[in-house]
């Protein structure tokens, strides 16, 4: 045992002193920090400005367009403030969010505040000189295409020196006025990822004409919109807690997803560290140093230790990763005190009581291990086998892909974590680790909880085993790896 | 525990079809440097990674410091591997430190072992270098001092020689006799005749996995019959009628090489050039080197093997 502590140790130092470990440490915190915060920061930036032109041959749609556009840039830089502060509650019964996406320009509330030291997303430019604005649809396209195509530039405004016409809106006569759809509205614009104006200007347009009709007929918009903004309340109800406190609320939602949480955690170290392990193998074989460890210690002492080590490594870089996560679920409630529910504030508290308190972690552990215990034997024997990395990459090949299934899973099990891939695929032990730790919030059967474990176990033993005797033979021998047969015939004892 | 350090009866070891280790028998005294020569491909690896029970024989026992296996006294016996490779990004005097350890000695006196051998052996400024920074000859003397760290009672040394300049040689040469005056058991092999010369009690000769000489460096030479080299412009053909004389050839103009009996003395042969007039202007007795032993020997199969 003390060898096998001695070994793992050294192992275990010698990957703390490399660069891929601090790396791996330090780069979890930080794309978890830039995950939460830059996206409200980049809607709150935003990307530069996009310049347009508005035709409207008729003059029916262009003051309703223009209204409704302004109403919901402001709506936008609104909400992109508010995220990082706490949101409003959706309380019980929740009336729909102000600016969700279906909001016409009659539903939008009070034009909002647009803030004017921020860019606006889209600022409409007058026509440039020498394009005829009374001219027919052709002629007008064919005039603004050198600005469309960027060939010319548009004078400066506000927002640039020498902005680009990013689209062309043409609306043209007879919009609207039949019943049915009429003419098209013409969207002329080179960028077909951005369809933020296109949408909001269908949108617009659709919501206008909707009014329109509604107003012949005598219906008053106002109150269609206050219908149509009525939702049937819905209350989730858990059987399985406890009486009276049966609602299903953000810490169950929490409780349900965290596990998938964990499985990518457990995923992301056991590829973290297959590296590390094919390295120190290979280093070991391919400088001879493994004969003068063979004199000290027995081959399975070495792989034992080897584990270990591995194990303290992976096992290090995920308490440095589970500690920031709570340490910013912490600072999160410590800075932003739970006001409302399902704020950000309430659910690092809710983050911070689920982890504290549950099966979560203890099953965690015994998931990751035993997880580990398999795969980190494999690449161990995988890293024996050959001489050169690049043996060894080749090989690890297929044992990659057998580790990505359980990444195609995961959106799968939570959904249907008692069903029949879930129950499946818990039974290969390769895969029990990943697929129990995702079922483990539905309350799985016993007997798969206790079936499985107890199959992971025996499946351990019986890696540890095989591997054990092909590592034996393996670690000494030079030159190309031996072929499948052979290894059989190493298992086998022969 | 008076017996040997280590014995070897009849030990095989057979890699399918072919033989690496044929019924090879062997005993080392304790206290004594013990020469394992042979030529390339002639079982010398194999055989010591039995000794340590990295290997195991095909048939056959060895018995180490009166154990059944090297694994039970592995605190005892030191190792320096043929091919030699250290940790590049560990530091000279841990990766020293690491080995003790793993050899069963408790992490600070390893430690300070570890500096203490560094500083003996003229590595003291390179305790902290990275093993990659040292040089080859560097890397390999802070190898052999991993090796013999834990102050073992059987060190086994496979080529320790290689890749020496003459100056580390020496230093090698030092720490082995060190190691023998300290009443430690050290076995080494090599095909540089003169280290085993120098520093051998005794020695084994072995080719194609059988030994072929057992024994003291005195009786190797005395396995080849002994020639004295003279030169002469007379005939020394009266020679040939001396007992102790075996046969007398041209080795060019005016030189001849006079083969004697077994045990004749070369003194007699000089007796009888006077006697008999043979006016000589060079008379070399000296005695048969371990070279001229090891090629009468192993020659012919030695250039068998490379041939095969």
């Amino acid at each position: 045992m003390r060898y096998i502590w001695r070994v793992g140790w050294r192992e275990f130092a010698e990957n703390a002193r490399t660069k891929g470990f601090w790396l791996g440490i330090l780069l979890f915190p930080i794309i978890l920090l830039v995950a939460s915060t830059v996206p409200a920061l980049l809607m709150a930036k935003g990307v530069s400005t996009r310049h347009f032109v508005l035709v409207d041959q008729d003059g029916a749609f262009a003051p309703a367009i223009r209204k409704a556009l302004a109403t919901r840039q402001a709506n936008d830089l609104e909400e992109a403030t508010r995220r990082m502060e706490p949101l409003p509650g959706p309380g019980g019964l929740a009336p729909r969010m102000p600016s969700t996406e279906t909001n016409g320009p009659s539903k939008a509330p009070g034009a909002g505040h647009p803030s004017t030291a921020r860019r606006p997303a889209w600022l409409e430019v007058p026509l440039p000189a020498g394009v005829d604005e009374k001219a027919d649809v052709p002629t007008l396209e064919s005039q603004l295409r050198p600005w469309l195509r960027g060939d010319r530039t548009l004078p400066p405004t506000t927002a640039s020196p020498a902005p680009k016409l990013f689209a062309a809106i043409i609306i043209p006569r007879g919009l609207g006025q039949t019943n049915g759809v009429g003419p098209a509205i013409r969207y002329w614009g080179d960028n077909q990822a951005d369809t933020s104006l296109r949408d909001a200007l269908q949108r617009v347009v659709t919501d206008e004409i909707q009014s329109r009709e509604y107003r012949a007929l005598g219906v008053d918009p106002a109150i269609v919109a206050k219908v149509e903004a009525r939702r049937a309340p819905v209350t989730e109800l858990d059987p399985r807690k406890a009486e009276g406190s049966e609602r299903v609320g953000m810490k169950d939602r929490i409780r349900q997803w965290a596990p998938s949480f964990f499985v990518y955690l457990l995923w992301v170290s056991i590829f973290a560290v297959s590296q590390m392990l094919l390295n120190s193998v290979i280093e070991e074989k391919s400088n001879r140093i493994i004969e003068v460890l063979l004199s000290s210690v027995t081959p399975h002492e070495l792989m034992l230790g080897k584990l270990l080590g591995v194990m303290m490594t992976g096992g290090v870089m995920m308490l440095a990763w589970m500690g920031s996560i709570f340490g910013m679920a912490l600072v999160a409630a410590i800075l932003m005190p739970p006001t409302a529910p399902g704020g950000p504030g309430n659910i690092a508290a809710d983050v911070t009581a689920l982890l504290g308190s549950s099966w979560l972690l203890p099953a965690f552990g015994a998931y990751f291990v035993l997880g580990y215990i398999a795969y980190a034997t494999v690449f161990l024997t995988v890293g024996s086998l050959c001489s050169t990395l690049k043996d060894a990459q080749n090989l690890m090949g297929p044992v990659m892909i057998v580790l990505m299934v359980p990444m195609f899973l995961m959106p799968f099990i939570p959904r249907d974590p008692n069903g029949p891939i879930a129950t499946v695929t818990s039974w290969i032990p390769i895969y029990t680790p990943f697929v129990m730790m995702n079922r483990i919030a539905a309350s799985p059967p016993w007997f798969d909880v206790v079936g499985t474990g107890a199959l992971l176990v025996a499946f351990d033993v019986f890696v540890l085993w095989a591997c054990g005797r092909i590592f034996r033979l393996a670690i000494l021998r030079t030159g190309q790896p031996p072929r499948l047969i052979e290894m059989l015939k190493w298992i086998k004892g022969s | 525990m008076d017996g040997p350090a280590l014995e070897l009866d009849r030990v095989t070891k057979r890699y399918g079809d072919f033989t690496a280790v044929d019924g090879l028998s062997l005993k080392v005294p304790r206290g004594c440097i013990y020469g394992f020569l042979g030529p390339n491909g002639a079982g010398k690896t194999t055989t010591l990674r039995m000794i340590l029970d990295i290997l195991r024989p095909t048939s056959g026992t060895i018995r180490v410091l009166g154990a059944e296996s090297a694994l039970e006294v592995r605190g005892r016996i030191g190792y320096l591997p043929e091919e030699k490779g250290l940790y590049k990004k560990m530091k000279a005097w841990s990766v020293i430190a690491y080995f003790a350890g793993l050899k069963g000695m408790p992490r600070l006196e390893a430690k300070r072992r570890a500096h203490e051998l560094l500083e003996r052996y003229g590595l003291k400024d390179f305790a902290e270098a990275r093993t990659e920074a040292l040089s080859k000859g560097m890397g390999q003397k802070v190898q052999v001092l991993a090796s013999i760290a834990h102050d073992p009672d059987l060190v086994i040394l496979d080529e320790p020689f290689s890749g020496l300049d003459p100056v580390n040689q020496g230093v090698l040469e030092e720490i082995v006799q060190d190691l023998r005056a300290r009443g430690r058991t050290v076995l080494f092999s090599t095909h540089v005749m003169q280290h085993a010369e120098r520093l051998c009690d005794r020695l084994v000769i072995i080719a194609r996995g059988r030994a072929l000489f057992d024994g003291t460096v005195p009786e190797a030479r005395r396995v080849v019959p002994r020639v004295v080299k003279i030169e002469t412009e007379d005939d020394p053909g009266p020679l040939r009628q001396l007992a102790a004389v075996a046969g007398l050839q041209s080795t060019g103009p005016s030189r001849w090489q006079v083969t004697l009996a077994e045990r004749a003395d070369p003194q007699d042969v000089l007796r009888a050039c006077f006697e008999r007039s043979i006016r000589l202007r060079a008379f070399d007795a000296a005695e048969p080197s371990l070279h001229d032993v090891f090629m009468a020997l192993v020659g012919p199969s030695a250039r068998e093997a490379t041939f095969r």
